[in-house]
């Protein structure tokens, strides 16, 4: 993965903030690991109470309703987490990892019977989308009307609007097939919720969804991408997992660390605070550079070299604090299942091509995946 | 292999006889409340937050800079809070003591 390029370096050790400018608005990329995990677990000044904003560009257009439990702070975040997060750690628990496991399996033997495949497309999005059929209880049949919204469910250079709207009704039909046929699956777990002593508005119970389906898509992808190129360009990195397969885990958390396929997460600062030593004017965003966090030099040694059994490895991928990533159980099962499967099943990977999916912001581009790959898997 | 005492945040006592490996993957083997090991033991997710009793602490051993670190933003850390995939079951902690945080 040469192409994964550190572009906060210069500005980490200098002033540990870089500014982007995004629709009109100078947000300070909050870059040191220490600095983010503060900031990341202090809600009172950094807040997350801004819907449609806790991203760089706003989401206004692109959806209608407040993201849950992402969106909210504490005391309500907690709670609203708590509704969805035993749904969110079944992969903690063996039959649930069994079912994963069958599916990898299953996809990495017809990746080798296949001759090549385009790896983002044919490969790592069903891959994200069948597992999550599985997360939430949904029939694995369903998993093809959503790989049909593509890599990323709102963004798309052309058509965000329609691409968001697709989706509102999606979820609103399926909380009213819920109603009607109540099961296990997450569509009746909401349905059927109780937040503080009262049920949940359709409003809330969208924006459970919209995070749900938006979340943890992009992220997988690029990551699992990324690893399948980076397997290709380093044949000996998966006779290294196959010598020591406890090595599967620790590897799982550097490939999180290295490719951090999201870029930041903003917060709100409802009162005027500093960040490094950068003062920060209240009512103005700030945001958390996950991938900046991760290479920082005072944590990580050789930070921009992958190191497959790198232990401690206190990265930040899946974020820090009250809102780190819900489905951080979910994406280190389907990478920790990928790789297993990968050593039982495949000799080699072979890379014939990949072009790099760049991110461009006024400050900085980074690689956050692949836009295409194209390789094939040789079975043993 | 050490025998080990965890208390659990319910308040009930947990004793593994024969414990293996870290103060982590010793209490997840055994599936106990309140020490989850999502990320395996690489010290990035906190889910194996616990405090060792007092009398215990020397043997074990301070948190490391990287514990503290993340140790220091927790409001239920302890003066001898640990990661407890940090702390590796040698047999000179036989009988060791350690409460659970839990999340």
């Amino acid at each position: 993965m040469p192409d994964h390029q550190d572009p906060f370096r210069e500005s980490r050790s200098q002033s540990g903030v870089q500014i982007v400018h995004c629709d009109g608005e100078d947000i300070p990329l909050v870059l040191r690991l220490q600095d983010v995990r503060k900031a990341a677990n202090d809600w009172k000044t950094f807040s997350s109470d801004h819907p449609f904003k806790v991203i760089l560009h706003s989401e206004e257009n692109v959806r209608s309703v407040r993201q849950l439990p992402i969106e909210i702070d504490p005391p309500e975040h907690t709670d609203y987490r708590k509704l969805v997060e035993p749904l969110f750690r079944k992969p903690n628990e063996v039959w649930y990892q069994q079912k994963i496991v069958t599916l990898v399996n299953q996809m990495v033997m017809d990746a080798i019977d296949s001759d090549t495949i385009e790896a983002v497309h044919e490969f790592a999005l069903p891959l994200q989308s069948r597992a999550l059929t599985h997360l939430l209880g949904m029939p694995e049949s369903e998993a093809k009307t959503w790989i049909g919204w593509g890599l990323h469910v709102f963004h798309h250079s052309d058509n965000s609007e329609q691409k968001g709207a697709a989706l509102d009704k999606y979820v609103e039909m399926q909380f009213a097939r819920a109603a009607n046929e109540p099961g296990d699956d997450f569509f009746s777990i909401l349905n059927q919720a109780d937040f503080r002593g009262r049920k949940l508005s359709a409003e809330e119970k969208a924006g459970f969804a919209s995070v749900t389906f938006a979340g943890g898509r992009d992220t997988i992808i690029s990551t699992v991408s990324s690893i399948l190129v980076y397997l290709g360009e380093h044949p000996e990195a998966l006779d290294f997992l196959r010598a020591d397969e406890t090595c599967i885990s620790t590897a799982t958390e550097e490939f999180v660390r290295y490719v951090s396929p999201l870029t930041a997460i903003a917060r709100t600062c409802p009162m005027a605070t500093m960040v490094a030593e950068t003062p920060i004017e209240a009512g103005t965003r700030i945001a958390l550079c996950w991938p900046s966090a991760n290479r920082d030099e005072k944590a990580f040694r050789d930070p921009d070299q992958v190191v497959l059994n790198r232990k401690p490895n206190p990265h930040v991928g899946f974020g820090f604090g009250p809102h780190n990533c819900l489905g951080a159980p979910h994406a280190r099962l389907i990478i920790r299942s990928l790789l297993k499967s990968l050593c039982d099943h495949v000799q080699g990977i072979q890379l014939l091509m990949a072009k790099p999916l760049m991110e461009t912001e006024s400050s900085y581009t980074r690689q956050v995946g692949y836009e295409s790959v194209q390789i094939r898997f040789i079975g043993k | 292999m050490p025998k080990v005492f965890y208390i659990l945040p319910s308040g009930e006592t947990v004793v593994v006889e024969r414990a293996d490996g870290s103060l982590m993957s010793a209490a997840v083997d055994l599936g106990l409340a309140g020490i989850d090991g999502d990320c395996g033991g690489v010290g990035s997710c906190g889910t194996c937050h616990v405090s060792i009793e007092p009398e215990w602490a020397d043997r074990v051993g301070p948190a490391t800079e990287i514990e503290k670190d993340m140790l220091d933003l927790d409001a239920a850390a302890t003066p001898t809070s640990r990661l407890g995939c940090q702390v590796e079951l040698v047999p000179e902690l036989d009988g060791l003591v350690v409460r659970v945080i839990g999340r």
